[in-house]
């Protein structure tokens, strides 16, 4: 079953939404990025059709993030905080992309401050109707189905937006509107103007084809900014003036800098940006799914298209496997 | 909340070189010998450390003075608290162990986590074979845990090696795997695994020699370094390629972590933009 908003009916809609809820949307703005809705002005200026330059991912591991306090040496845990009660938040507007990098994120962060902003917030998901040459979301899906990872899911179809229903929480957002069955229910496919074809790159790791791609690489660790997925950490202490309080905070981190792996004495482990950029995609591609099944890229190309010496390591990647290909070939005809 | 850490007293410090203490900690937890633990000063931060004992109602801990943390903790004095939370990671595989001999190895402060899995072979004694220990420092100065090393000579085959000139007759002169080769006594290695903690070089130096007594890569354990933040396989700092070393270690079985440390080496060393 699906349930039908008219298109022109999507303000009212989210106008309803927002009545209870904080609701979060990708505005155009300049990155466009997704945010708080705060007034119907915001809802004229959805930015619904390009994929957004951050992915929701800020929502749930924001950039720093307070773990614990401390006051006079004692440690005081953070749940205990009243400010921590949140209202519960809808985020309108996920791409398939996005929603399985939630699903990628979900089996690493473990901890309670992750699961209660995942538990406090509906998604909804959107179909995504302009995928630009970057886009390779269809190669990663290794399970379809199985998990959807969204409470609504919309297809804008002609003048209606289908909508497919995840959960009960979800349902009970659109318990309102009319229903359609079977065959009169609508399920997009999205469009793809490349692949990943991965055959297993895991032995192709010393590859020398890496180092042209290394070659390009600043380090500037914009990929792991922009990636849904990349959730790497520091923990540090942040101590006031009065030198009595303070806070340990976890803030994002970035595998692509040299600290990332120095350890006391100052040995660095991934020194050299070769290292450091096989380590980028080959977390995303082969060590991910190794403890969880699945590739940690979700084909969204964000790090394609922002990395500013346009590093394509997805062609890398291709190019491997058709070297490969002609030498089983020729292997063959011997 | 998994980051909270708990307070513990500190009972006793006790100096072993310009640059290493003991500290003991009045603490139930006990960690199975190779684990570690996240040890904390508020407001400076976290690192892991190892227990270098093996008592159910305290911990100690041996630390090496190389940074912020721990030079914060070089100016705790007894009767202050420390926070710790863990411990973390898969220690020395203790199940294996039975009936078998032992070699251990350890240089520097990698002395920690073996002194620790000593501490309970001196406890279950009859469970095990021979016991060979090897310990390299750099000198006289850096003799680290005399006292105990004393108490070991009695019970277990021990050489102490320097790097530097030796007066002291009990220790002998050179790099751990130059010597381990002439107190090779019992040439056959059946039912033998070794146990390896220190710097990386020399752990590779004592695998080669030790591959040359004819022991395969999959009888000797490798405890591995890496930089940690969360120590529970959520931050990523301590992947070496796929696997954790703060949560599939930090002791790993040589033959399985060798070519994932072996390529990320190769990757710095073979290429020349950095
Ligand atoms: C599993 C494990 C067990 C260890 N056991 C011992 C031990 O028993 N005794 C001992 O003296 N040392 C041990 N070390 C090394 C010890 O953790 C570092 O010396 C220590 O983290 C340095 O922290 P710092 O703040 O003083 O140094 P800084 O250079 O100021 O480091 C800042 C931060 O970086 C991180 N960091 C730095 N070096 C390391 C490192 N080597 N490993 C992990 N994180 C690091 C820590 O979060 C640290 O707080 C162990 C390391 C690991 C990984
Ligand atoms: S220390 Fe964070 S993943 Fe191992």
């Amino acid at each position: 079953m699906q349930k039908i908003l008219p298109k022109k009916e999507l303000k009212s809609f989210i106008e309803r939404l927002m009545k209870k809820h904080k609701v979060i949307a990708p505005v155009k703005e300049s990155p466009t990025k997704f945010r708080e809705l705060e007034n119907s002005e915001d809802i004229k200026n959805l930015s619904l059709r390009e994929i957004t330059v951050l992915s929701p991912k800020q929502f749930f591991i924001p950039e720093n993030e307070v773990l614990l306090e401390f006051k006079n040496g004692k440690v005081i845990d953070v749940r205990k905080n009243p400010e921590d009660k949140e209202k519960n938040r809808i985020i309108f507007g996920v791409r398939k992309c996005d929603i399985n990098a939630l699903l990628v994120l979900d089996k690493v962060m473990k901890d309670p401050l992750y699961i209660s902003k995942r538990k406090k917030t509906i998604i909804i998901g959107l179909h995504c109707e302009a995928p630009d040459k970057y886009c390779f979301c269809n190669s990663m899906i290794s399970e379809e189905g199985s998990e959807k990872g969204y409470d609504l899911f919309f297809y804008l179809h002609k003048d209606n937006y289908y909508i497919s229903i995840g959960s009960k929480k979800g349902l009970s957002l659109v318990s309102g509107l009319q229903s359609v069955k079977g065959k009169d229910e609508v399920i997009k496919k999205i469009k793809n103007f490349r692949a990943l074809n991965d055959k297993g790159i895991e032995r192709s790791y010393r590859n020398k084809i890496w180092e042209s791609d290394a070659d390009k690489c600043l380090s500037c660790s914009a990929c792991t900014v922009d990636c849904p997925t990349c959730n790497c950490f520091d923990i540090r202490d942040e101590l006031d003036a009065n030198l009595k309080t303070g806070r340990r905070v976890r803030s994002f981190s970035s595998c692509q800098l040299r600290s990332f792996s120095r350890v006391a004495g100052g040995k660095i482990f991934r020194e050299s940006r070769l290292a450091r950029f096989k380590h980028f995609v080959y977390h995303k591609v082969v060590y991910y799914k190794k403890h969880f099944g699945r590739y940690m890229c979700t084909g969204c190309g964000r790090c394609l298209r922002v990395c500013p010496t346009k590093i394509d390591w997805v062609n890398t990647i291709n190019l491997l496997n058709e070297i490969k290909d002609a030498d089983n070939k020729g292997r063959m005809k011997k | 909340m998994p980051y909270t850490p708990r307070p513990y007293k500190i009972t006793g410090i006790k100096n072993l070189a310009d640059d290493v203490k003991v500290f003991r900690i009045r603490c139930s937890m006990n960690p199975s010998p190779g684990r570690f633990m996240q040890v904390s000063i508020p407001g400076v931060g976290e690192c892991p450390l190892t227990s270098c004992s093996y008592d159910p109602k305290y911990v100690d801990l041996l630390v090496r003075k190389a940074g912020n943390v721990t030079s914060a903790l070089f100016r705790l004095k007894k009767g202050d608290r420390v926070f710790i939370r863990g411990p973390y990671g898969k220690g020395f595989p203790l199940n294996k162990i039975q009936k078998k001999k032992l070699i251990l190895v350890a240089g520097g402060t990698g002395i920690a986590p073996v002194t620790s899995l000593i501490g309970y072979i001196e406890k279950n004694r009859r469970e095990f074979g021979s016991v060979d220990i090897y310990f390299g420092f750099k000198d006289e100065g850096h003799i680290l845990l005399k006292d105990k090393i004393r108490g070991w000579r009695k019970k277990f085959n021990i050489v102490v090696c320097l790097n530097k000139r030796v007066k002291d007759k009990k220790c002998e002169e050179g790099f751990v795997h130059e010597i381990m080769g002439k107190h090779w006594k019992n040439k056959d290695n059946k039912d033998t695994l070794a146990f390896l903690c220190g710097p990386e070089i020399m752990m590779d130096c004592v695998t080669k020699e030790l591959n040359s007594f004819g022991m395969g890569n999959n009888k000797i354990y490798w405890s591995l370094e890496r930089r940690m933040e969360c120590a529970m396989g959520n931050c990523g700092r301590c992947l070496i390629q796929d696997l954790y070393v703060c949560k599939d270690g930090p002791v790993f079985r040589y033959d399985l972590i060798k070519p994932k440390i072996e390529n990320e080496k190769a990757s710095n060393e073979d290429y020349k933009g950095r």
